[in-house]
């Protein structure tokens, strides 16, 4: 596939989606603003009650679902093809539940949430991932990609329960903590974002330099050291990506499950299986399929919102049924 | 040499016209097939010539697309499947067991087609369990765990509780593959036992030595269909080994059993019409 | 050719078989007698009974009691009765075992003591016990039928479907709907589901798994999305339910499961006896006279209205399923499949996961479900990484 192939094929559908999604972002919400009324602020004008809604609610609602979108869409890619599982997610495998377990507790410890909870979450996400990839090394699992999504369904119950059993014990930071076993953008700001920025940023960069030999890793081991690559230091560093990545997401929006599986389906669907076109296309599907699901969750239940992790899990759990009953796993 | 069945009190297989299908690919196609009773049948072909199908079907585990399995004149179907299975016995390909069944229990479940709910042991069981450990040569294996076993003493233990079963008709679908030679003289010489005190055996081979050497009754099969059947020393010849299989091959004769061995020589020229040779024969060149 | 070959093939003399049988072969069979006598007059005396059972026959009846299970199930039942003992005494206020015993069966004792006993514990203790057992035997079953020992009601699904139902069902009407009814009505939705998209369970038992993962997955969202919808003291009502408690359970799902255990669990043990075949492959079960499809459906079928019903008095309540099956195959080893066995376990390790939520961070009281989870979790994933083949349990 040719390079304008792969920029008509993927990269410009996705930006087309990701353009129409973030703008009904923008427009569309929960509260009485209409998408008129908010129309009017987007171009310019508009009345005040407007204004507020759309610039100091929206707006960095949208900013915050796109960098969720973007981080978790890139953590599926590599996840998947360093586990060389379609089913390996974040989420399904336990990483974003290991997060989120990490931030709960470090609550429960008396930690003030904003500050630490970057850090803690990528600690909990690498100790996730690492337990995922684990289990996939250990013999027979790794021939069996169901199995691996099995016991990360298992570590993600575990870390779940695990979490409600500390809400439980700690009713005086319940709220704080209930917000960390559902994901969610809402009444996010970009002071909650520039603090985990950093942390995705440092993720996506490595997730970049490490996809060459990633990609060349999906050969096998062998071929890989024949191109001069270090199979167990690349996948470290895919490791230290994915965790950075999922982290800082869950950081910012508890956890988000299935966007990693979806995001890497689609895309591969339509540019083929070749990692580093997989990740162009996914920087910008990530974010389309979460700005999405976190429009359509405060349409359908109006005027309540529903968490964002509740119509991934809607929108992702059918695409986890096409994939498995897909007469034949893809290889990767 | 098709023997002629003049017992009465014999049960008969046979189909009518059977076609059986995997989804909508009919993989066998009408077919008139009789097993001479209390003798023993081997189905040969290539792969993929229908013939673990066939037996499927004549097991009544494959449902016939057209025509009907005849027990004794009945229709199959219309035969409750547990008085089949006083009737018929069957060994799938490859079976497994749970883990941890000792050779006993397995040979029991033989005896379930007998049982019922407040029946569920009587001394005619019992007997069957011993005679047919006796039959395989199993009893001092009887309490050994299935999976401490060697892959010719598990198989034995397996047609054991096909045995037990005390049908008239055994049917064995491959039960020599995976076995090495040792392993599978001693399951196909429990086979010929068998068919001499009085069962009718249908067995599916690969190799048509053994087919000969075993089986008193041949049905070669060739896309679905029957190419050649009767007795194994009238029917075997260069050309049905060439329709079948597209390899030229000389026929001997076993010096001590007289029966034919196949000598494969080289793989046929000519396509041959039948499809199932095409694909075993190389680009012409 | 060598030779021209002979007419009978099948009479040379040496042949091992005949050594083996003692008889020409070829030979018409019309002079072979149908049943034959056992072969060697040598052999031993033919045992009365199988090894390990104990065979109680009159005239032309007769019933194989297997030994082990049924030392199993006394240790098991024993168990059961200390640990309900321990339930019934241990609490906010402590009554002394005996007379907690007493009270309960006996219905004697100081009046505190029978209200307390009576009144508060035995309603939740007659619950525990349903529920356990219930999963026990629908885990069991489920197990036996997918040949995966993995796949119990909550892994495929069946509870969340249940879940979402129930919840829909209190949320949405002011009358009280019947929960059994909705969650019954959920469980089997998702099993039909769960079915129908992985194409079976008997084939690719993984694919039914991981099906039944996803399947669960959207009625958990459901579930999520009907309580965020709701008005908040009907979403606090319903919240017990994606846990899994003993804490909130209405008696009449209590005595509807009841009746539901009284038709299911003799009905799993009739099917318990077939089931045993299934374990091998389609085909041998057939080849023995089983009719595998009804098997499979009536199996299913019992399995989905024990899960169902539990769900309706305990909500999602994990692991139960999956672990008393294994406990139970533990203790009656290689032989039937322990529908009874997984029923007892079930209350056992229901009423101790209930114990332990009482009394570990008490007053506060964890869901039981919790506790099953934190417990069965580390379990679940042992399980998952350490089983190298797909056998069957």
């Amino acid at each position: 596939m040719t390079l304008r192939k792969t920029l008509l094929r993927g990269l410009l559908p996705a930006s087309g989606v990701l353009l129409v999604v973030a703008v009904a972002g923008l427009l569309v919400g929960a509260g009485d603003i209409g998408p008129a009324r908010a129309a009017e602020v987007v171009l310019g004008g508009g009345d005040a009650d407007a204004r507020f809604t759309v610039l100091e609610l929206r707006l960095p609602r949208t900013v915050v679902a796109i960098a969720v979108g973007v981080a978790l869409g890139v953590a599926g890619a590599v996840l998947q093809a360093t586990a060389r599982n379609p089913l390996a997610e974040p989420g399904l495998l336990g990483v974003s539940a290991g997060a989120s377990f990490a931030v709960v507790l470090a609550i429960v410890l008396g930690a003030s949430a904003t500050t630490v909870a970057p850090y803690v979450a990528v600690l909990g996400a690498a100790a996730g991932c690492l337990l995922a990839l684990g289990a996939a090394r250990l013999r027979g699992a790794g021939d069996d990609p169901v199995r691996l999504v099995l016991a990360g369904a298992a570590f993600s119950g575990l870390m779940g329960a695990a979490s409600s059993v500390l809400l439980l014990a700690n009713q005086r930071a319940a709220d704080e903590i209930r917000f960390w076993t559902v994901g969610s953008v809402a009444g996010r700001d970009t002071d909650d974002l520039l603090a985990v920025l950093p942390v995705l940023l440092l993720g996506l960069v490595v997730a970049v330099a490490v996809s060459p030999a990633l990609s060349a890793l999906t050969l096998g081991d062998d071929v890989a050291t024949g191109l001069g690559h270090r199979p167990r230091r690349v996948r470290a560093a895919a490791v230290t990506s994915v965790a950075l990545l999922v982290g800082g997401a869950t950081a910012i929006a508890g956890p988000v499950a299935f966007v990693g599986l979806v995001v890497p389906f689609v895309a591969r669907a339509l540019v083929g299986p070749d990692l580093r076109r997989l990740l162009a296309v996914s920087v910008l599907l990530g974010p389309a399929v979460v700005l999405l699901a976190d429009v359509v969750s405060r349409l359908v239940v109006r005027p309540y919102e529903m968490p964002l992790g509740v119509m991934t899990a809607l929108f992702g759990a059918p695409v986890l049924v096409a994939v498995v009953r897909s007469s034949r796993l893809p290889a990767l | 040499m098709k023997p002629v069945n003049t017992m009465t009190e014999a049960r008969r297989l046979e189909t009518a016209s059977l076609t059986l299908a995997h989804g909508h690919t009919p993989v066998v196609r009408e077919l008139d097939v009789e097993l001479p009773p209390h003798r023993v049948t081997a189905i040969v072909g290539p792969n993929g010539c229908g013939k673990s199908t066939l037996l499927s079907g004549l097991a009544r585990l494959l449902a016939p697309r057209e025509g009907a399995v005849l027990l004794n004149g009945r229709e199959l179907a219309s035969i409750s499947t547990r008085e089949v299975a006083r009737t018929v016995g069957l060994l799938p390909q490859s079976a497994t067991a749970p883990d941890g069944l000792t050779v006993r229990d397995l040979v029991r479940y033989g005896r379930q087609p007998h049982q019922g709910l407040l029946r569920q042991w009587s001394k005619a069981d019992a007997e069957a369990v011993e005679a047919a450990l006796d039959a395989a040569d199993l009893r001092e294996l009887a309490d050994r765990r299935l999976e401490t076993l060697s892959g010719g003493q598990r198989q034995r233990a397996w047609i054991a509780m096909a045995v037990a079963q005390d049908t008239e008709i055994l049917m064995l679908d491959e039960p020599t593959s995976a076995l090495d030679i040792g392993h599978q003289l001693e399951v196909l010489e429990m086979v010929r036992g068998l068919a001499a005190r009085g069962r009718t055996v249908v067995l599916v081979l690969h190799d048509l030595t053994t087919a000969c050497r075993y089986a008193d009754h041949m049905l070669a099969l060739s896309d679905g269909r029957i190419v050649a059947q009767g007795a194994p020393a009238e029917i075997m010849t260069p050309d049905l080994v060439r329709a079948l299989y597209g390899v030229e091959s000389t026929i001997l004769t076993d010096p001590v059993h007289g029966t034919p061995v196949v000598c494969p020589t080289a793989l046929a020229v000519a396509p041959e019409p039948a499809s199932v040779t095409s694909e075993a024969v190389p680009a012409a060149t | 050719m060598k030779t021209p070959p002979k007419t009978s093939p099948k009479t040379p003399t040496e042949t091992p078989t005949e050594t083996l049988t003692g008889m020409p072969m070829g030979t018409p069979s019309v002079d072979v007698p149908a049943p034959r006598p056992p072969r060697e007059s040598v052999a031993p005396p033919v045992p009365a009974a199988p090894p390990g059972t104990f065979r109680l026959a009159t005239g032309g009846l007769s019933v194989l009691v297997p030994l082990r299970p049924l030392l199993a199930g006394a240790v098991l039942a024993l168990l059961l009765v200390a640990v309900g003992t321990v339930c019934l005494a241990v609490g906010d206020i402590a009554v002394a075992p005996l007379d907690a015993l007493r009270a309960a069966v006996l219905g004697s004792g100081s009046p505190r003591d029978l209200l307390v006993v009576e009144e508060l514990r035995m309603p939740r203790i007659e619950a525990g016990i349903t529920v356990g057992a219930a999963l026990g035997v629908a885990g069991c079953l489920m197990q036996t039928l997918s040949g995966n020992r993995l796949a119990t009601p909550d892994t495929v699904g069946l509870n969340n479907g249940a879940t979402a139902f129930a919840v829909a069902g209190i949320v949405s009407s002011s009358t009280s709907l019947l929960p059994s009814a909705t969650a019954l009505t959920g469980a089997a939705t998702a099993a039909v589901l769960t079915l129908a998209l992985s194409g079976g369970a008997g084939q690719r038992g993984y694919r039914f798994l991981v099906v039944g993962l996803g399947v669960g997955a959207v009625f958990g969202a459901v579930t999520n999305l009907i309580l965020s919808r709701a008005r908040i003291d009907a979403a606090n009502a319903a919240f017990a339910w994606t846990v899994g408690t003993l804490n909130s359970r209405s008696q009449t799902a209590v005595t509807v499961l009841e009746v539901g255990l009284l038709v299911c669990l003799p009905l799993a043990v009739v099917l318990g006896r077939r089931l045993n075949v299934l374990r091998f492959s389609d085909a041998v079960a057939t080849g023995l006279g089983v009719r595998v499809r009804p098997l499979r459906v009536a199996v299913l079928l019992t399995s989905v209205v024990c899960a169902g019903l539990a769900v309706a008095v305990a909500g999602p309540l994990g692991m139960i399923a999956l672990a008393a099956p294994e406990a139970a195959r533990r203790l009656t080893g290689p032989g039937p499949v322990p529908v009874l066995t997984s029923a007892l376990a079930g209350a056992v390790f229901t009423l101790l996961a209930d114990l332990i939520g009482r009394t570990v961070m008490a007053p506060l009281e964890i869901p039981v479900g919790l506790v099953t989870a934190v417990v069965g979790g580390p379990y679940l994933l042992w399980l998952l990484l350490t089983t190298r083949t797909r056998r069957t349990p």
